[in-house]
């Protein structure tokens, strides 16, 4: 039993150092293979930008800022221009977040706030799991069930009612097909709903009982406890939370592809079919027949990396903030 | 630097002379010994022998320093990249905190238990032979001994025994905390860090393990910091009073209780502060 | 004066508390009718010659054996490529770069990465591989989805690690076991659950990924598990079928969504109950 004590023991200096060495060895090279690990996350990002940039440049070079706000999109001419699929974005996008965001925020403060204790994990662990119902599924919904049901009792619905009005009239003409940027905009913001929610949720768990507490203990409703405690507390999280969701919403592909009607048409209503970034990339790209076809694919694709960047970034910065400071109440 | 340390050994040894003990060679020595997190220096020029096969106990209030500087012995704040040493501990003769000097080397000769027994998520045999299988090659039936000679020494072989393949999680938490001794003395090692060991156990345990450490000074040298000061009166043979970064007052556990040379040391014994 | 207040509070408050309920009744109607469509497509659609026959040319039978099989392919070659990157990588950002400027801009990236649209990852591919080997090819697939999977894997290593307590990294350093052992040994064990709960989300989330695939393994009407050739997969098989005009590929269409949906939703579950309470965002 005592053999292999003294056996290292006696071992002497240069066999232990021996041992010693290989031990820093081993150390170094994993830091280092980590850390090169670490390095390719960074890579990814920067090459995935690179590569649009480097595959779109035929697009940028012949075009010029014009492709920003060109509406041709003409593979016979070979003439393209970005701006009927940007608005689309823009505008499904916006659609999406005006529904999402409030029923979110409701769905939040049910949550955390209303409902009764026992159904609250059942319902936020439902909730988390159809936010995990691969987009495809919503974009067959919408093609097979949700754009009939919008073309036989929602687009003649509005298109009589509101379609005669002066302001909203030019958003709600037009023939009722179903197919359209309304119909995108409400399956995106299904879609994102779950997402939203989820966060939010969380971001309002954060706030410390205590001062949700106080708040009551001076006779506080519910709502002016959300209202004055629990959303100035959180704004920032709440904020970067929506704009993850409108992340998203931006760069959908597979639920916009099947219910946006893949036209490029620059119209006003948004019952009229139209294009997004990433509904023409998805649907044109196996087609595109010549290369300045496929580098303006590619070239609409480095833009909606560089908006959707900008809206994840914000987005992160806000929610760090909040994590930052409930790091600090714990300690 | 020099006449300052002898000058404290010469402090300490007077001491000895007034209650005719005498300490013994020191297994560790720290010289000058400054510590900093970051810019904050929580350690002043701290001298201090440890002698060996025996029990020393650092005291004092809480923030004061005393498990920063145990922490130094075995260069554990190392992994944290703001905070440094300076000065010497030597051992055997070699300044351990030298970054010549091998890390994992002296942490596999000093021995380290925490304030809140952490076994590895394993199994209480792997828990014991985890660091013996990394520094040596041994046969099954040595490695059993081995292992169940550590358990021996921690005073837990009888209620490990039978569950050596048991996960270590189902240990009760001062079970847990004599497993995580038992880690550490299987090594072999020749001086034993106890940082605050009992601090999160029941009484029952918490003698248990005061029982236990009275018997490890028999083969190890051994270091604890505590903040119940009975504790120390019951455990240690030397002790060391801590306050603000500095060591106030070094000597044996009976003159550091009953006769303090100091103001601070004997205000903060009676209970005046801390 | 304070009773009108206090009704209006009153008011208020049960104005909030209807419309909360009506929002979460809103959020779940749209989401049970999604469910409720796939499951009723998809069950009757259901078929064993689902998982025995080829996908079949426009209007003949068949089923989606080529298209299961090479999803599974795909899958499981970029969960093998983006795990170990990831795990490695978590291990960087949570043990060796915690408050460092390096660590703090890799974990912000990598969380943009997480959110970033898949149809970018498949144009990245697409320039990256596709138009350096001259074609399509399963291995571009694979390698598309791993980018997907990658800041999954990175994040949850990171969080997992970084729930483990201190002590436990210092008891066991303290023993003089070197650092990567110890990381390798004792960390990845105590936060083993967690990651793998992480590489699971992860492969539930490219299970049902089209848009990479796109451009990357294409399709493939045949059978083929050559990793160099366009390979079937189930996403893209269901965009097609679901895009065209023949019922006999509708069908084919739900049944392949049906048995993604439930895929994703069981290991949604497993992933749930394999990390009992502790908490991943992803």
């Amino acid at each position: 039993m005592f053999k292999s004590y003294f056996a290292l023991a006696m071992d002497g200096p240069n066999k232990a150092s021996s041992h010693d060495r290989h031990d820093k060895r081993a150390d170094m090279l994993f830091s280092l293979v980590v850390k090169g690990c670490a390095l390719l996350v960074l890579i990814a990002l920067l090459g995935a930008a690179f590569s649009m940039l480097w595959g779109g440049r035929e697009a940028f070079a012949t075009f010029g800022w014009k492709f920003l706000w060109s509406s041709d999109w003409d593979a016979v001419q070979r003439k393209f221009g970005a701006l009927v699929p940007i608005y689309g974005t823009l505008v499904t996008a916006l659609i999406a977040m005006i529904i999402a965001v409030p029923v979110s925020f409701g769905i939040a403060l049910f949550l955390t706030e209303i409902a009764p204790a026992w159904l609250r994990t059942p319902i936020a662990a439902a909730i988390e799991l159809l936010a995990g119902i691969p987009s495809i599924i919503y974009g067959m919904w919408g093609l097979f069930v949700f754009v009939p049901f919008m073309a036989e009792h929602v687009d003649p619905w509005l298109d009589e009612n509101l379609g005669a009005l002066p302001v909203t009239g030019p958003l709600f003409q037009g023939a009722p097909i179903g197919l359209g940027m309304l119909t995108a905009g409400i399956v995106l913001g299904i879609m994102v709903i779950p997402f939203v929610a989820s966060i939010m949720r969380e971001v309002f768990l954060t706030v410390p009982s205590e001062i949700k507490e106080s708040c009551y203990a001076i006779g506080s409703t519910t709502w002016e406890v959300v209202w004055d405690v629990v959303l100035p507390y959180t704004r920032s999280a709440v904020i970067g939370g929506i704009f993850l969701g409108l992340g998203r919403a931006l760069g959908e592909t597979m639920a916009v592809t099947f219910v946006l009607g893949n036209a490029h048409l620059l119209s006003a209503s948004l019952l009229e079919p139209g294009n997004s970034i990433a509904a023409t990339i998805a649907n044109e790209f196996t087609e595109a027949d010549s290369p300045i076809y496929l580098s303006s694919l590619i070239a609409l694709g480095f833009l909606l990396f560089v908006v959707t960047f900008v809206v994840l970034a914000v987005a992160r910065l806000m929610l760090m903030r909040l994590a930052k400071r409930a790091g600090e109440n714990k300690q | 630097m020099i006449n300052e340390s002898i000058s404290i050994f010469t402090a300490v040894a007077g001491n000895d002379t007034n209650s005719g003990k005498v300490i013994g060679p020191a297994k560790m020595t720290a010289r000058n010994l400054n510590f900093y997190y970051g810019n904050f220096q929580a350690l002043k020029n701290i001298n201090l022998d440890l002698p060996e096969k025996s029990v020393t106990a650092l005291i004092g209030p809480s923030g004061c320093g005393k498990s920063t500087l145990l922490r130094i012995f075995n260069r554990i704040y190392a992994i944290y990249p703001k905070q440094r040493a300076t000065g010497e501990v030597l051992f055997n003769g070699e300044n351990v905190i030298a970054p010549s000097y091998s890390i994992n080397r002296l942490r596999s000769r000093i021995g380290m238990v925490f304030q809140k027994p952490v076994p590895f998520p394993m199994t209480i045999y792997d828990n014991v032979a985890y660091a013996i299988r990394h520094y040596e090659k041994l046969s099954r039936t040595d490695m059993d001994s081995r292992v169940e000679q550590a358990l021996r020494d921690a005073a837990l072989w009888d209620e490990a025994k039978d569950k050596l393949n048991q996960s270590a999680l189902n240990f009760s938490g001062g079970q847990q905390q004599r497993l995580c001794i038992a880690r550490a003395i299987a090594l072999k090692p020749e001086v034993l860090l106890l940082d605050e060991p009992t601090s999160a156990l029941d009484p029952i345990a918490t003698a248990k393990i005061e029982q236990l450490i009275e018997d490890l000074k028999e083969k190890y040298t051994v270091l604890i910091v505590t903040h119940n000061m009975q504790q120390a009166a019951r455990v240690s043979d030397y002790t060391g009073f801590i306050f603000h970064g500095e060591l106030v007052e070094f000597g044996n556990t009976d003159d550091i209780f009953t006769n303090p040379a100091k103001q601070h040391t004997s205000d903060y014994i009676t209970g005046r502060f801390g | 004066m304070t009773t009108t207040l206090n009704l209006r509070r009153q008011i208020t408050d049960y104005g909030a508390r209807i419309m909360a309920t009506l929002a979460t009744l809103f959020g779940l109607f749209w989401l049970v009718w999604i469910l409720w469509t796939t499951v009723s497509n998809g069950l009757p659609a259901l078929k064993w010659s689902l998982f025995t026959q080829m996908t079949p040319p426009p209007g003949a039978d068949g089923g989606l054996l080529n298209a299961f099989v090479g999803s599974i392919i795909m899958s499981g070659l970029a969960v093998l490529i983006a795990t170990p990157i990831g795990i490695a990588a978590g291990t960087y950002l949570a043990e060796y770069a915690r408050n460092t400027r390096l660590g703090e801009t890799i974990r912000f990236v990598n969380d943009i990465l997480l959110s970033v649209p898949s149809i970018i990852i498949g144009l990245f591919v697409y320039e990256l591989m596709v138009r350096q080997m001259g074609h399509f090819s399963a291995i571009a697939g694979a390698v598309a989805l791993s980018f997907i999977v990658l800041p999954v894997v990175v994040r949850t290593t990171d969080e997992m690690l970084q729930l483990v307590p201190s002590s436990m990294r210092e008891s066991a350093l303290a023993l003089g076991v070197p650092q990567w052992k110890v990381i390798r040994q004792v960390l990845y064990r105590a936060s083993m659950a967690g990651i793998v709960t992480g590489v699971l989300l992860a492969f539930a989330r490219i299970s049902g990924e089209t848009a990479p695939l796109l451009f990357t393994a294409l399709n493939n009407q045949y059978w083929t598990t050559n990793l160099g050739e366009p390979m079937a997969n189930v996403p893209v098989v269901i965009f097609q079928y679901a895009m065209s005009p023949y019922e006999f590929w509708h069908a084919l269409a739900w049944a392949g969504a049906f048995v993604v949906t439930m895929l994703v939703l069981l290991l949604g579950l497993v992933s749930r109950a394999l990390l009992l309470r502790k908490k991943v965002n992803v």
